[in-house]
């Protein structure tokens, strides 16, 4: 490089490294911002534009362009309304165990240390690191029918008289799917909101005990505000991925039945593309679910600017 | 008074604690205990096999091409994991070391990211590769997860903690930005670097949604996959189908017994996916 600095002439050369200086950021990023950018953003676009159109993946057809239709069709579909029901109910009904249970539990043991505490979080984690198939699996037999262990159990201990077929049922189905997503998240929440609360200065607790404060009264007082943020995030994505993380769940263990009971949003777009071969209505739901999750993100961002409360 | 007071809240702490480690590990065990018992006992209740057997394991490996598809899966699951480490590392030094323009814009590109979910880009995603005649072939898996957001902005925030000083030190000692990054900013950053590998290897040995769509033969399906048609084939093989679920679990279990401690912090410092 030097050598050649002082043959070419001067004004060339500098011109020449600042641009290659310039570049050097966008060559590094290039890889990564490539990549996400063909197979996130690409396919996100062709999905909201395929919305628009009525096609069934055969090779060989064009897809036909029918304007809005599709969103009339995905609105008078018969399993538009419980899939939406179904994402509300999995939605609020995995809170309790991402947020509710999880804070009560981290701030009841918040005293447990050393060894002990190291030990319960090695354990806790156990569900989180699993493959929802493998998990799938497993409850499937656990579950089942006639042979698995919580229908013997149950038998046994007189509370039912008959096996309960808890995937093939209605009122089950859904409530086993979420009851199976809330067991992944609850060790994992415990440990996020333990860890905060280690990081509360523990002179406000020692000055509210002074104060004669009942631990219930620390709780709502000191622990919760100042650990809002986490709460805030802990909330936000719970909120946004409860219905996707249950996918493979329903996928293996009820196809989203009986009668559609037990299906999501996620779940419907993926029958509509891949059972139905019905490319546009699928992606109609992508894109309004897009937007729709898209609006709900940014009001809980929003929320959480202005709530969380930060200890400096 | 005051100290049995004391005492039965720690009993009840800790009472609560086991009892919430047994609901976490109790599926796990039920999976590892089923795997062993016999056709006799395989229906009971017992919590520990009378006469333990390896007839389900053999079984299982009769029926499914258990050991080639535990071999797709590290290909897959570590291809996944370097690509993502290579391409997060090169970005993360890019946002670490430049101001630059447009810095601002690719970054909030990739926090984006996570609010599209895969079902909003599978079918463009599923066109392509049968486009170029992946379907079937490991590289149809792959390729997609070549690079993630999630494992940029994990990068990113590991590298900020790099002290810039060092960088500065080595540019006025002439040193190229390819020596900077491999002399000098990834030696110290190895600890990071390999929980984050761990993070990326596990999410990938777990993915289920993408696989599931392009494979067609259980010859080059990943084990997840496998899994899942043995389930829907044989339902009543509960036996070996807990044996081969078992030993989809086993890589990851054991990593996770090895570097337990590293997995937790990591989860917890970068969330979930």
């Amino acid at each position: 490089m030097k050598t050649a600095a002082m043959t070419a002439p001067p004004g060339a050369v500098s011109h020449k490294k600042i641009s290659l200086a310039k570049l050097k950021p966008y060559l590094f990023m290039l890889p990564a911002v490539a990549l996400i950018g063909f197979w996130v953003y690409k396919p996100l676009c062709q999905t909201l534009g395929l919305a628009g159109y009525k096609w069934s993946m055969v090779p060989g057809t064009t897809p036909e362009f029918v304007g809005l239709q599709n969103f009339t069709k995905l609105f008078s579909n018969k399993d538009f309304w419980p899939a939406v029901k179904n994402t509300l109910f999995y939605t609020l009904g995995l809170l309790p165990f991402s947020i509710v249970l999880p804070l009560f539990i981290a701030a009841a043991t918040q005293t447990v240390r050393g060894r002990a505490q190291k030990v319960y979080r090695a354990l806790f984690f156990v569900p989180m690191i699993m493959a929802p198939v493998a998990v799938s699996v497993i409850f499937q037999w656990l579950l089942h029918p006639t042979n698995g262990l919580v229908n013997k159990l149950l038998i046994d201990l007189g509370i039912i008289e008959q096996g309960i077929a808890f995937f093939s049922n209605e009122t089950f189905s859904r409530l086993m799917i979420l009851l199976i997503t809330g067991w992944k998240m609850i060790g994992f929440s415990t440990l996020m909101f333990s860890a905060a609360i280690s990081g509360v200065n523990r002179e406000y607790y020692e000055s509210a005990k002074l104060d004669g404060a009942s631990n219930i009264r620390q709780f709502f007082t000191i622990t919760l505000p100042l650990l809002s943020p986490t709460v805030m995030l802990m909330v936000m994505m719970s909120v946004l991925f409860a219905s996707q993380w249950t996918f493979a769940y329903i996928d293996v263990l009820s196809q989203g039945g009986p009668y559609g009971s037990s299906t999501n949003i996620y779940y419907m777009m993926y029958k509509f593309g891949f059972s139905d071969m019905n490319v546009g209505l699928s992606a109609a739901a992508a894109a309004l679910f897009f937007i729709v999750f898209g609006l709900i993100a940014l009001v809980m961002m929003r929320l959480s600017k202005k709530y969380a409360f930060y200890d400096n | 008074m005051y100290t049995l007071r004391k005492k039965c809240g720690s009993i009840g702490k800790h009472g609560l604690l086991v009892l919430l480690s047994l609901l976490a590990v109790f599926p796990l065990y039920w999976m590892v205990v089923s795997s062993f018992k016999n056709q006799g006992e395989i229906f009971g209740t017992a919590f520990w096999p009378a006469a333990p057997t390896l007839e389900n394991y053999t079984y299982a490996f009769e029926q499914m091409p258990i050991s080639r598809m535990l071999l797709n899966s590290f290909i897959i699951a570590i291809a996944m994991t370097a690509l993502q480490l290579l391409t997060s590392i090169l970005a993360a030094y890019a946002l670490t070391r430049w101001q630059f323009k447009g810095r601002g814009i690719l970054y909030t590109m990739l926090t984006l990211t996570w609010l599209i979910p895969a079902q909003a880009t599978m079918i463009p995603n599923y066109i392509q590769v049968n486009e170029w005649g992946l379907q079937g072939n490991p590289l149809a898996i792959v390729l997609p997860f070549a690079a993630s957001a999630f494992a940029v902005i994990s990068m990113y925030q590991g590298f900020n903690q790099f002290p810039r000083a060092l960088i500065d030190a080595a540019r006025l000692d002439g040193a190229g930005e390819w020596q900077i990054l491999t002399r000098v900013v990834l030696p110290p950053m190895k600890a990071t670097i390999s929980s984050l590998g761990i993070l990326l290897f596990i999410n990938s040995w777990n993915e289920y949604l993408w696989p599931m769509l392009v494979t067609k033969k259980l010859e080059s399906a990943p084990i997840q996959i496998g899994i899942k048609s043995f389930v829907s084939s044989d339902v009543n093989m509960w036996g070996s189908l807990m044996a081969a679920t078992t030993i989809s679990c086993l890589p990851i279990l054991i990593i996770y017994i090895i570097l337990q401690r590293h997995i937790v912090d990591s989860f917890m410092k970068w969330g979930i996916k």
